[in-house]
């Protein structure tokens, strides 16, 4: 079997007397795209952000290309390699498109200001906003902003990206967009985990389909199959509910 | 230096160069006008000038010690760490909780007493006690500051893989900075007028070079006017820059 590049063994993790996750178990092979999907408060969330330790958890591993991550030591080198999209974009207000792209490059990967302005010029062209490079983040659309948030995450070359919730806060015309550059990031190799309700973007995106609740993982499989024929009752509870919209 | 955009910095210096050019002129304009001034404020100028001057100064390298204190406190104060967190609220407990006209005594004449090195001339005594007095309250305005900034904004650069330290360093103070420089600058308005405690250790500032002319004249209504007049202007002038620096960032950044 050909090594993972991420694996989760046994996540487990708690908010006071709340049990988020229930024991994750969870393999990602480089190149692959999972959403992960299910009801509110299932811990989707949760376990992305437990994925780059932005939040503890209390029992279990996580192995980054076979290696164990001490979360008490590697935190700073396992987010140089993954990447994050918030639902919220969580752009830098006080600097502009640009320096939003090249603090990080600069201040952890040392890089001069031309090489990473260099590097931003390129992915502000592929996410189609660099006339904006100049402007600050509160002159740009939600949309934009997002593309931007993508961007930023990409220049720090990660080899994970993970998405939480990335169109949840936009409005309705602005989702494609950000769908978009999301497809060519996946068609471009990129290894994705993706939280959404777009099941659209799903469908046509994933290589597999993860199914949440409850804290646990009750399904997982191809867009074909969880979509066409979901095994589990409560799969095609959340499903009959969501595609009645 | 390695990021900051240098006109930035430019400017930041530039600002403060030209606040503080504005402050001497200020201070040389209202020395002359004092001149002209009818008896017996006139004849002497010079002394209300140098009481001036010493108010000045001793607001000055209070305010200086007074922030740098401020953000360390403030720091150690939203720390996670206890060790650190502790010392910072009881430092913070003590100081608010006493008279700041106690604590200028207490470092002028019992602080020697117990640290024999610590003998301080009126000016520095009253610049230190006054320091770390405004330190205490920049402390609760500077955390303050630092938990209005949303939390996404750590997430988003720790997630870049930036430290802790460079986190706070690059994302979060420039944030906090333009939220506390209002409430900051209230404090060094109160400080300034704060300084006239120090008359009570002798030192001959504003307030007391007035009170000596009050007494040596009989004639305390024009000469205590003039003091208040003074002190009026250089609140106000403090004022009047932070205002123009307020705009001035918000320009940059959002509206």
């Amino acid at each position: 079997m050909s090594e993972k590049l991420l694996s989760i063994r046994g996540l487990q993790k708690h908010y006071g007397a709340f049990h988020v996750l229930r024991g994750i178990d969870l393999e990602l092979g480089a190149g692959e795209v999972i959403c992960v999907v299910g009801p509110s408060g299932s811990g989707k969330s949760s376990l992305i952000r437990s994925i780059n330790q932005l939040e503890p958890y209390q029992a279990g591993e996580i192995h980054l290309y076979g290696k164990l991550i001490d979360p008490a030591r590697d935190v700073d080198r396992l987010r140089q390699e993954i990447g994050m999209v918030f639902q919220s974009f969580n752009l830098f207000p006080h600097l502009t498109v640009m320096e939003n792209l090249t603090l990080a490059p600069m201040q952890v990967r040392g890089l001069s200001q031309a090489e990473a302005e260099a590097r931003a010029t390129d992915l502000l062209k592929r996410v189609n906003i660099l006339e904006q490079k100049d402007k600050y983040p509160s002159k740009l659309s939600g949309g934009q902003q997002q593309r931007v948030a993508i961007a930023r995450a990409l220049a720090m070359d990660p080899k994970i990206m993970l998405f939480d919730e990335p169109t949840s806060a936009l409005d309705p015309e602005m989702i494609s967009e950000v769908l978009n550059v999301m497809k060519d990031l996946a068609r471009s190799g990129m290894t994705m985990i993706v939280v959404t309700h777009e099941m659209g973007f799903a469908r046509e995106v994933a290589d597999r389909v993860v199914f949440m609740d409850g804290g646990r993982i009750v399904e997982q499989a191809t867009p074909d199959e969880f979509f066409r024929d979901p095994k589990h009752p409560r799969s095609k509870l959340f499903l009959s509910q969501i595609l009645q919209r | 230096m390695k990021f900051l955009p240098k006109s930035r910095l430019f400017q930041g210096i530039a600002f403060l160069a030209a606040s503080f050019l504005g402050f001497a002129l200020l201070s040389f304009v209202v020395g002359k006008l004092l001149v002209f001034m009818p008896e017996p404020i006139g004849s002497r100028s010079s002394l209300f000038v140098e009481g001036a001057k010493i108010t000045l100064l001793i607001t000055l390298y209070s305010a200086v010690f007074g922030l740098i204190v401020g953000v360390l406190l403030g720091l150690a104060r939203g720390s996670p760490r206890p060790w650190l967190r502790l010392p910072a609220l009881i430092y913070i407990w003590l100081i608010r909780g006493t008279p700041v006209l106690v604590q200028i005594l207490f470092v002028f004449y019992a602080l020697p007493e117990l640290v024999p090195q610590l003998q301080l001339d009126e000016f520095w005594a009253a610049a230190i006690a006054l320091g770390l007095n405004v330190g205490a309250y920049n402390a609760e305005v500077i955390r303050a500051g630092i938990q209005a900034v949303p939390p996404g904004q750590s997430e988003a650069a720790r997630s870049l893989g930036l430290s802790n330290v460079k986190t706070l360093r690059w994302i979060v103070l420039p944030q906090a900075i333009r939220i506390v420089v209002p409430p900051l600058v209230n404090n060094v308005v109160a400080l300034l007028k704060d300084s006239s405690l120090a008359s009570t250790i002798g030192l001959l500032e504003l307030s007391l070079a007035g009170q000596r002319i009050s007494s040596e004249t009989f004639l305390p209504v024009p000469v205590l006017t003039t003091v208040a007049l003074l002190y009026l202007t250089y609140t106000t002038a403090i004022t009047l820059v932070t205002w123009m620096l307020e705009r001035a960032m918000r320009l940059k950044a959002h509206v």
